[in-house]
C-alpha cells in the first residue's frame, strides 16, 4: 500500500511536471533508487538503454516541431529549427527516461503478491490475470533460454548452418515454445483447480500488516504529496517551452515545492540507507 | 499532446507522399467538377491552380507586394491563447508590406518562405499532398487554432481569397499577396466562401 502510494505519486509528478528543475529531480531520484536497488546492472540499463533511447527521443522532437521564437536555423524543408523545440525536446526525453528508471525499481518493488494483495479483493479475476501475465513473461524467457541451450547441444541451433537451416532450426525453437507455453496453461490450470480455485469463501495469501511504520510512511507520503500538488496548483512548477522559454520565478516558496519534490523522490533511498546503518550498528553491538 | 499528434500526421503525410503524387495524374472525380486536389472549380477571370511539380520558373525577374497581419486577433484577445498575447503586435502588423523580388513561376509558398527567412519570422508549414500544396501551420509562432477554432491563416492576391493552396498560385509581376489570420473561418477578412 505504501509502496503503491508512493509510485502513484512519484509517476503522476513525474508526467505532469515539466519544470526542468522537477525532472531533473525526479531523474536523479528514479536513478539513484534503481541503481540501489540493483547495483550494476542498473548503471548499465542507463548507459546502454535509457541514454541512446533519450537521445534519440530529444532530437527527434526539431525534426517535427518547429514551434518556438529563437531560430536557430534553417532545416533542408524549409521549416525552421528553434531553440524552444530541443529543449522541450530534451525535457520530454528527461521525463521518458525518468519514468522508465521509475518503472523499473518499481517492477523489483511491486511484486505480484503484493499486487493480488492490494486488489485481490477489488478486483480479483483481472489482479490475477495481470499478475500470471506478467509472471509469463520472465517464465517464458528462462523457458526460451533452456530450449535454445537443448538445441545448440544437439548442433540444431539458430547459429549455425545456411540462413534456411537456420530458419527451420528458430521456427523449430518457436514450435516447442509454442506447444510448452500451451502445456503449461494446462497445467496451471489443472494445478489450480486441484487446489480450489474458484470455491466461494476463499483468501488471498499475505504477510503483510499495517504498522505504525506504515502509518507514518503514508503520513508523510501524503504530507509531501499535498505540499508539491498545492506547489504545482499555484503555479509553482510551471514552466512554458513556447512560443519562448519562460520559468516559474524562483522564490523562497516556489525553492521549498522543489525541495520538498527532492525529499519525496529520495525518500526509499533514504529510508534503505538508515535502515542499513541501523542494522549494522545493531550487528557489531551484538558481535562485540 | 499536440506534439505528438502532429508526429504522427507528419509520419502519415511522409507516408501518403509516395502514393499521392503517383496518383495525381489519374482523372478528377467525376461528377463534382472538382480537380485532383479536391479544389472546386475556378472562378471566371481568376487564375488556374498552376502544380508546382510542373510550373517552370524562368530568370525573369519579377516583383509583387507582400504582407502579413494578424489584426483580426486584436478583436480577440480574450480569445488568444494566453502564452501567445506578447506574440501579437500593437498595430496587428508582423509584416508591413514591402515589395519582394521573385523570379516567374514561383509561386505564393515560394515567395512567403524566402521573406519570412530573409525577415527572421517564424514560420512552419506542413505538406498536404492531397491538395498538393504547403499548408501554413504558424507564422511568428501564431498558430492554427491559437485564437478560437476556427482561427488559422489565409491569403490573398489581388483581394481575392483563391481556393485552393498557396503552393499551387503562380505569381505574376505586380501582384499584391496578403497573408491574413482570420479567427472566424474567413468571414473577419473579408471571405465568404465557407460562411454563405
Amino acid at each position: 500500500m505504501v509502496n503503491f502510494l508512493y509510485y502513484g505519486l512519484v509517476l503522476v509528478f513525474s508526467m505532469f511536471l515539466m519544470h526542468p528543475v522537477y525532472l531533473a529531480i525526479s531523474l536523479l531520484g528514479a536513478f539513484c533508487y534503481s541503481v540501489w536497488l540493483q547495483g550494476r546492472k542498473a548503471v548499465r540499463f542507463t548507459v546502454l538503454g535509457l541514454l541512446p533511447m533519450a537521445a534519440f527521443a530529444a532530437l527527434i522532437n526539431p525534426a517535427f516541431n518547429h514551434e518556438g521564437a529563437t531560430i536557430l536555423t534553417y532545416l533542408p524543408s524549409g521549416n525552421p529549427m528553434t531553440l524552444e523545440s530541443i529543449l522541450y525536446g530534451f525535457a520530454a526525453a528527461a521525463m521518458l527516461a525518468a519514468i522508465v528508471l521509475w518503472f523499473s525499481s518499481y517492477n523489483e518493488i511491486m511484486t505480484s503478491d503484493k499486487f493480488v494483495y492490494l486488489f485481490g479483493r477489488v478486483i480479483p479475476a483481472l489482479s490475477l490475470v495481470l499478475s500470471m501475465t506478467l509472471r509469463f513473461v520472465p517464465k517464458f524467457k528462462a523457458q526460451l533460454q533452456t530450449v535454445m541451450e537443448a538445441q545448440r547441444c544437439v548442433g540444431r541451433d539458430t547459429s549455425n548452418g545456411s540462413l534456411p537451416q537456420r530458419l527451420k532450426s528458430a521456427a523449430r525453437v518457436f514450435s516447442i515454445m509454442l506447444t510448452w507455453s500451451m502445456e503449461n496453461a494446462i497445467e496451471t490450470a489443472d494445478s489450480m483447480r486441484s487446489r480450489g480455485y474458484g470455491l466461494p469463501g476463499r483468501s488471498a495469501f499475505s504477510i503483510y500488516r499495517f504498522d505504525s511504520r506504515d502509518r507514518a510512511a503514508i503520513g508523510w507520503l501524503l504530507l509531501c504529496g499535498a505540499y508539491v500538488a498545492s506547489g504545482w496548483i499555484a503555479g509553482g512548477a510551471r514552466f512554458r517551452y513556447y512560443p519562448t522559454v519562460k520559468a516559474a520565478p524562483v522564490l523562497p516558496l516556489t525553492v521549498s515545492f522543489a525541495l520538498v519534490y527532492l525529499a519525496l523522490c529520495m525518500t526509499p533511498v533514504l529510508i534503505d540507507w538508515w535502515d542499513g546503518r541501523v542494522w549494522d550498528a545493531v550487528r557489531k553491538e551484538v558481535s562485540s | 499532446m499536440k506534439k505528438l499528434l502532429g508526429l504522427l500526421l507528419a509520419l502519415l503525410l511522409l507516408c501518403g507522399c509516395a502514393s499521392q503524387t503517383d496518383a495525381a495524374d489519374d482523372t478528377a472525380a467525376p461528377g463534382t467538377g472538382k480537380d485532383t486536389f479536391q479544389t472546386d472549380p475556378v472562378p471566371e477571370g481568376k487564375p488556374e491552380p498552376v502544380e508546382p511539380q510542373e510550373s517552370e520558373v524562368t530568370d525573369a525577374a519579377f516583383t509583387c507586394t507582400i504582407s502579413i497581419s494578424c489584426a483580426t486577433i486584436l478583436d480577440h484577445m480574450d480569445n488568444l491563447d494566453p502564452e501567445k498575447t506578447e506574440l501579437v503586435p500593437e498595430d496587428g502588423w508582423i509584416l508591413q508590406p514591402v515589395a519582394a523580388s521573385f523570379h516567374q513561376g514561383e509561386s505564393v509558398f515560394d515567395v512567403l518562405l524566402r521573406v519570412c527567412q530573409e525577415n527572421k519570422i517564424h514560420m512552419e508549414y506542413s505538406d498536404t499532398p492531397m491538395y498538393n500544396s504547403a499548408y501554413i501551420e504558424g507564422i511568428g509562432n501564431l498558430y492554427e487554432f491559437d485564437c478560437g477554432n476556427l482561427s488559422g491563416w489565409m491569403y490573398k492576391v489581388n483581394d481575392w481569397f483563391p481556393n485552393y493552396g498557396c503552393s499551387r498560385y503562380a505569381l505574376q509581376d505586380g501582384d499584391v499577396v496578403c497573408w491574413v489570420y482570420t479567427c472566424d473561418l474567413g468571414a473577419d477578412v473579408g471571405d465568404n466562401s465557407m460562411t454563405s
